[in-house]
């Protein structure tokens, strides 16, 4: 069968960006395939890629924080990273390729404003990257690190959980790394398949003394980002790679921070909570959309923002409110973090549930390359939870 | 006195020359032209040869064992003799004998259950008060766990050794961790974690810190034979030398990490031959040798910081101890290899005939150092042994800087706890 296609959301493919405004006139002229068929018109057309499986919802233009400027997710990043340097003299940012501007362009620039000693490449080890970001911190610098890909932050898992997690318990609070930040891609890109989608986070929620944030949105990022280089705690900061280019708003220029460990109710509703975060809060609005539409049903969509600590009051005072839970993430099913957080709901929230809690999550599978149309909790995965939640 | 003449200076490997271009990378070659016949790879600045030929590895002659005393505390070479002042010496023989008695009490007290688990250092006592000795004061130390006497130089109290080993109230550390994970702000030693070679890329990280403040400081970083088999040993070496760290890796290669012999932790010349793969300007020394020790780490202090280049000391040493209270080396190595270095090799010996030797001691001030110190030990240890353990609230703070709110709920639900169940729990020996 056919698909009807357009070129996916490409984050390192600049010059196909030429392609896509071929594709997009042909689209326009009625074509439903912009590209040549082959001779046999009954065959089956080339499939092409899919579109992405969301619509990113810019969030209206903050008010209260001064001048701003249109920017989408990896703009917001190294805005707050050029804030954050701006204003703290002992700050350096290193990893792998920033130095020429990072390959998802998070630090285009800065290197050059701020010189090679505060912003520069490191040799390609993880371990080595959170390590080093560690022992800075603990000498009372701050400390910006990247990690390529979530995918690749395995190594330092050692240096994260055992060294970085613990520094202030162990010592009795003599050192700390709370300086330290680790900036990492996260989430579904559309064609990244087992090594370049992978959303970790519970493996880090299960690691007391880190925080782990993920943001929605360039105007979040920026706040979200710049509370977890100010926080006083080792800090992971997960960015959804697939908002990079595709989420675009009106962002502060001036530095201005979003608090850490609460989370944001971002539509009212008095049927269903729905809670998520990063990429799939725009997968679970656009839900909440459909049930009102096709079901009269009025949705409390909550992104959580941080994963641990996470805002466990927010949750419940919502599901007290609306009898009914659906939690979902791009990361598989099993020990993902919707089961800590349907864990804790049912304990607190045990009377006042009219349905069991949902969670529409990734297979229990490696993240696979071709068939990520049919792996991703998507919005027709999460309508469908929904309604047999509301028929329960 | 105690600075080092010209011809003292201990030699050391340097790193293979790379020609720095005027503002180019060091590898490059010269301006990249397809007409000459030289190699133009990035990667490597070498000739051609035409002749098929492996380099072998050569682990026979190894790099040489710097060496200023005797096994029987003669100076050797005098030009290489520190001429430290007596009461330095001094110093450096009361560190090491020191720590040695409070090991045997502190290993003592395990057996007999006072103390859950304790690391002696017997043996390896000249490699850390020689290179604490050529540090300044505020150099930060990074240690693996068996550096004790890097805090004993340090004047680190008796009490507050035995308050950690104990976990008792007195504790800097909070009762949170396993005797001999030892920390001290004050004392610039960071504190001690189990997980092994953590603390090298972090001491990096520190030292490039340290650059960048201008700071004038160097960041030591020790670590055992095999730690240096771990990633993190790798990754902080080359972090080092690529990013230009004023740091200096010492490692104490005491033959043994618990029961693994170093011919099944590496094939190649030990640590000190990794170091020139790295670029790291490197060295071994004889690790008994207290003076050895100490002009290595001081010369090298001085050019870390001075050029902001990371230096590599492989310091050969003898584990004399069982690794642990939970091990008995019995079981993997002979009594007579032991012996040999207990009598025949032993940095606290060898310091004291060179003491004997310049008249700076004698029978009687020994036996009586003997008598002092293991008061001085005696009445730490059973004050550490009267006090209370921390307060159980302990066990909840510092997890963040500030507590989280699902946190402290748990902290409420023990307390409940407690109170119904109290006389299940040791709460007597806590602080209320």
């Amino acid at each position: 069968m056919a698909a009807v296609a357009a070129t996916g959301s490409r984050l390192l493919g600049l010059r196909a960006a030429g392609a896509e405004r071929r594709w997009r006139r042909l689209r326009g002229a009625g074509l439903a395939r912009g590209f040549p068929q082959s001779a046999s018109a009954g065959h089956a057309a080339v499939q092409r890629r899919q579109v992405a499986h969301f619509t990113f919802q810019p969030d209206p233009e903050p008010q209260e924080y001064g001048q701003t400027q249109k920017m989408n997710l990896f703009q917001s990043v190294t805005s707050a990273l050029d804030n954050s340097l701006a204003k703290d003299p002992t700050a350096v940012i290193f990893g792998e390729d920033v130095a020429f501007g990072g390959v998802f362009r998070c630090t285009v620039g800065l290197r050059d404003k701020y010189g090679k000693d505060r912003v520069f490449n490191t040799p390609l080890c993880e371990q080595g990257i959170v390590g080093f970001g560690i022992g800075i911190a603990v000498a009372g610098a701050t400390a910006i690190a990247e990690i390529q890909f979530a995918d690749y932050i395995f190594p330092a898992f050692d240096q994260i959980v055992n060294e970085a997690a613990k520094y202030r318990y162990r010592s009795g609070d003599l050192f700390n790394c709370g300086s330290l930040t680790i900036r990492s891609p996260w989430g579904c890109v559309g064609h990244g398949a087992l090594y370049h989608s992978q959303s970790p986070e519970a493996f880090f929620a299960h690691c007391p003394g880190i925080k782990v944030v993920i943001p929605r949105s360039p105007f979040q990022a920026k706040g979200l980002l710049l509370s977890c280089i100010e926080d006083k705690n080792p800090c992971i900061f997960f960015e959804p790679k697939i908002l990079y280019r595709a989420a675009v708003e009106q962002v502060p220029i001036q530095p201005y921070t979003i608090p850490l460990s609460q989370a944001e109710v971002i539509q009212e509703g008095s049927d269903v909570t729905l809670v998520a975060w990063g990429t799939q809060v725009h997968v679970i609005r656009e839900v909440a959309s459909m049930a009102k539409e096709k079901l009269g049903v009025s949705c409390e969509v909550i992104d959580l923002r941080t994963i641990i600590p996470w805002d466990v009051d927010t949750v419940c005072k919502s599901v007290i409110k609306t009898g009914r839970l659906l939690i979902s993430h791009e990361a598989p099913l099993t020990g993902g973090f919707a089961s800590e957080i349907s864990s804790t709901v049912q304990e607190e929230c045990f009377l006042n549930l009219e349905a069991p809690i949902s969670r529409v999550c990734g297979y229990d599978t490696p993240f696979p390359h071709i068939f990520e149309p049919f792996y991703i909790p998507d919005k027709w995965k999460c309508y469908d939870a929904l309604r047999k939640m509301i028929n329960y | 006195g105690g600075g080092l003449t010209p011809q003292a200076t201990p030699v050391l490997l340097g790193r293979p020359g790379h020609p720095e271009q005027a503002g180019g990378h060091p590898h490059r070659q010269q301006q990249f032209s397809s007409l000459e016949d030289k190699p133009q790879f990035p990667g490597a600045s070498a000739e051609f040869v035409d002749k098929l030929e492996f380099i072998q590895p050569n682990v026979i002659s190894g790099i040489p064992i710097y060496r200023v005393m005797d096994r029987q505390g003669q100076i050797i070479n005098p030009s290489e003799d520190p001429h430290l002042p007596q009461e330095k010496v001094l110093k450096f023989y009361k560190s090491m004998t020191l720590l040695n008695t409070m090991d045997r009490i502190l290993y003592e007290s395990q057996r007999q259950g006072r103390i859950s688990f304790y690391m002696t250092n017997y043996g390896e006592e000249g490699t850390h008060v020689g290179s604490a000795a050529a540090l300044d004061t505020t150099d930060l130390v990074f240690g693996q766990y068996r550096e004790a006497g890097v805090l004993m130089y340090r004047d680190y109290p008796l009490e507050l050794f035995m308050a950690q080993c104990y976990s008792n109230v007195s504790d800097l550390g909070k009762g949170r961790q396993m005797p001999v994970h030892y920390g001290c702000k004050e004392r610039h030693f960071v504190t001690i974690s189990s997980p092994l070679a953590t603390q090298i890329p972090q001491a990096v990280g520190a030292a490039y810190a340290a650059k960048r403040a201008n700071a004038n400081k160097v960041v030591i970083c020790y670590f055992g034979e095999g730690a240096a088999s771990e990633g993190d040993a790798h990754a902080g070496f080359n972090f080092a030398a690529t990013l230009e760290c004023p740091i200096i890796f010492f490692c104490r290669n005491n033959g043994y990490a618990i029961s693994t012999p170093t011919s099944e932790q590496y094939r190649g010349d030990g640590i000190a031959a990794r170091g020139p793969g790295y670029g790291l300007i490197s060295i071994r020394v004889d690790g008994n040798d207290v003076f050895a020790v100490y002009n290595a780490t001081k010369e090298a202090r001085r050019r870390a910081v001075a050029e902001n280049q990371p230096f590599l000391i492989e310091a050969m040493t003898y584990r004399i101890g069982h690794h642990s209270t939970s091990d008995d080396s019995s079981a993997y190595r002979s009594v007579d290899e032991v012996n040999y270095w207990d009598k025949q090799d032993h940095p606290i010996s060898r310091l004291r005939h060179y003491l004997l030797g310049r008249g700076w001691w004698d029978d009687e001030q020994e036996k009586a150092w003997r008598k002092q110190s293991r008061k001085r030990v005696m009445e730490a240890f059973e004050q550490a042994e009267r006090k209370l353990k921390p307060n159980p609230n302990l066990l909840f703070s510092d997890v963040y800087q500030e507590m989280p709110a699902q946190l402290r709920k748990q902290q409420e639900s023990l307390a409940r706890h407690l109170q119904t169940y109290g006389e299940h729990y040791p709460l007597d020996h806590f602080e209320k």
